[in-house]
């Protein structure tokens, strides 16, 4: 295969497991804070909104869309997404963080509930059937790997940074017990809210890029489903490592390719191949079950790399 | 509106308000033991309608590995919903044993017992569409004239000006309240039921007065499932099954029912499920598009306001 046919056949899957790997660290950067929010999807969907509103109703050229759509047009439709889900994180950040544990995840489901039931209903995001024929700024889909690239190494970078400053000790502190950060002077409130806003900035933003790359958006991307599925790569990645939720969303998104590929083997069984075809999110759910159970911290751990280090140092001496 | 109108949407209301109650009086008894949302809930609900219409001898769809696949033999539609209701609580225990005994006995976070439960889900749904498809299912012809000829509706108003009102909505909410007043005895007044509040209150001093909790655990995931299987089978005969994932969107409203009643709190489910069913049953026609945000409004709100719920008891906090 060369790398040309290898890229046309695998570039919107390497632009895709890019893009989940952002989504993961949206939902993990609350996670920090030992909150379990499932609201990524919801600033998700929103941002696609933004994103498709704008290319196709609002910055027209001579009526029509533009196409190739511009990049720096593009630049700016993540960061007003990224904007304005922020600031709607605030607001329901300070409402919603005052819950804990079970009462704040479904605090967060409500909230991705009412905005996809809002989005069915508006005629602004086209109603059940959506928005269609976004503007591409790529003419195919490997070059938003221009884009998705350099934001998940930012984000990635941001994380790794964040979890040796003093804002992300303060992050952990809150998850390992609230009461005693609170009492050594850390600000809960402040803290959980300003991950949660982050979280939902980077999500919109990931949201808006994908309107563009998957050309459609209705209101199926920001459904209840979404939420178990980012839930997932975090909880089968890893939650105590910003590694984990990257590699994550990394592995899961490229599963169903590889199961595919597995049950074209010959000498299967004609179930079995079936199977791996069709009973994806099967094994989906089974992962996320079998990993909760038996490795609780997830795949990565921090353990995994201390362990290695202390092992190559005593190589050394 | 006039007397008659407003009857009818209260009947409505009602009806479908009593089977929010059954569904949700599954989450709430599970946790008020473990102290744990199983969000499996919705898709056992799923179950039970599907393994009803399985147990009437109809056959399945085109899609899916059991395509065209019947039971040999047809089981009366009351029997087949009770057996299917039995068959779901038999699938609830084997989820406890699987997907919770493992944690629990390990004493874990319970917000890890949440996603596992969640996976629980995700795993049922799947299996039934991968078996049976995706398609619509509804239960064979009238079922009700099992009990001889029953007429598809009832008229409350007058001949020019009729208020129809579903005779199967009224006989739904009629079981329902019957399954309901015998759950609340069953808690209140046995001995058995008075063991699950004996553990709700303190697992550790019920195990130390000779309370095997585990075994009670076993019974509370089959009682969960029951209800659960029930309420599916109730809700597929009020409309129709709607596919594998129609257990999902029933699953979340199912939250805003305990929560707007108290977690935990018996009563308060009832309550919960009458006020929401009685709730969107007055959302005027023209929105009836917004009908499905009315239950996560009231949660939301709920958990703005008073977090604990309507009935449910502040939780002490351990500093």
């Amino acid at each position: 295969m060369s790398m040309n046919e290898f890229l046309s056949t695998y570039g919107a899957l390497i632009v895709g497991m890019v893009l989940a790997a952002i989504l993961a660290l949206s939902l993990y950067l609350p996670l920090m804070a030992g909150q379990l929010s499932l609201a990524s999807p919801g600033f998700y969907a929103l941002g696609g909104y933004i994103a498709a509103v704008l290319s196709t109703k609002v910055l027209l050229q001579n009526g029509q869309a533009i196409s190739p759509f511009p990049v720096h047009l593009l630049l700016f439709e993540m960061l007003l997404a990224g904007i304005i889900a922020g600031l709607l994180a605030v607001l329901v950040g300070v409402l919603a963080l005052r819950l804990r544990g079970i009462y704040l995840a479904l605090a967060t489901i409500a909230f991705v509930e009412i905005l996809r039931v809002l989005s069915l209903n508006l005629d602004i995001t086209g109603g059940a059937i959506g928005i269609f024929s976004i503007p591409q700024p790529f003419t195919n889909a490997i070059q938003y790997l221009l884009i998705a690239a350099p934001l998940l190494l930012l984000s990635a970078a941001f994380v790794y940074r964040l979890e040796r400053v003093r804002a992300g000790r303060a992050l952990l502190a809150i998850r390992e017990d609230e009461l005693a950060a609170d009492t050594m002077g850390i600000n809960p409130t402040f803290y959980k809210v300003a991950a949660f806003t982050l979280g939902a900035a980077l999500a919109s933003m990931v949201g808006a890029l994908s309107a563009h790359f998957l050309n459609t958006w209705n209101a199926r991307q920001g459904t209840f489903d979404a939420s178990i599925a980012y839930l997932a790569f975090v909880l089968v990645g890893g939650s105590r490592t910003f590694l984990g939720p990257i590699a994550g969303g990394m592995l899961l998104t490229a599963l169903p390719e590889f199961l595919r590929a597995v049950a074209g083997i010959g000498g299967l069984p004609g179930w079995l191949s079936q199977f791996l075809r069709e009973g994806r999110l099967i094994i989906d759910g089974l992962l996320i079950v079998l990993v909760t159970i038996y490795f609780p911290q997830g795949l990565i751990t921090p353990d995994l790399f201390k362990r290695r280090r202390k092992a190559a140092e005593k190589k050394e001496s | 509106m006039d007397f008659g109108h407003l009857l009818q949407q209260i009947l409505n209301g009602l009806s479908i308000g009593s089977v929010y109650a059954i569904f949700a009086l599954g989450y709430t008894l599970v946790f008020s033991i473990l102290r744990i949302i199983n969000l499996s809930h919705g898709a056992v609900f799923t179950l039970g309608a599907y393994f009803t219409y399985t147990l009437t001898g109809e056959p399945f769809g085109f899609n899916g590995v059991l395509a065209r696949a019947a039971l040999p033999f047809g089981l009366p539609f009351p029997l087949a919903m009770l057996t299917g209701g039995l068959v779901a609580g038999l699938v609830g225990v084997a989820i406890e044993r699987f997907a919770f005994r493992p944690l629990r006995e390990r004493g874990a976070d319970p917000l890890l017992t949440l996603v596992s439960s969640l996976g629980v889900a995700v795993v049922l749904v799947n299996v039934i569409q991968y078996l049976v498809g995706a398609e619509i299912y509804s239960y064979p012809g009238n079922v009700l004239n099992t009990f001889g000829n029953v007429p598809a509706a009832i008229n409350f108003g007058s001949d020019t000006n009729a208020i129809p009102v579903r005779t199967v909505q009224i006989v739904i909410f009629i079981f329902s309240l019957i399954i309901l007043a015998l759950l609340t005895y069953f808690i209140n007044r046995t001995k058995i039921g008075k063991a699950l509040r004996a553990i709700a209150e303190d697992p550790v001093t019920a195990s130390l007065l000779g309370i095997n909790v585990d075994r009670f655990v076993l019974l509370t995931f089959f009682l969960s499932g029951f209800l659960g299987g029930l309420a599916g089978t109730l809700v597929g005969l009020s409309v129709s099954i709607a596919g594998p994932y129609f257990g999902i969107a029933f699953g979340l409203k199912g939250l805003a029912v305990i929560v707007l009643g108290g977690l935990g709190s018996i009563p308060g489910a009832m309550l919960g499920g009458l006020i929401i069913g009685l709730a969107e049953a007055f959302v005027p026609a023209e929105l009836v598009a917004y009908k499905e945000v009315i239950a996560f409004a009231l949660l939301f709100l709920i958990l703005l306001i008073r977090p604990r719920g309507l009935l449910g008891r502040a939780a002490a906090q351990k500093v």
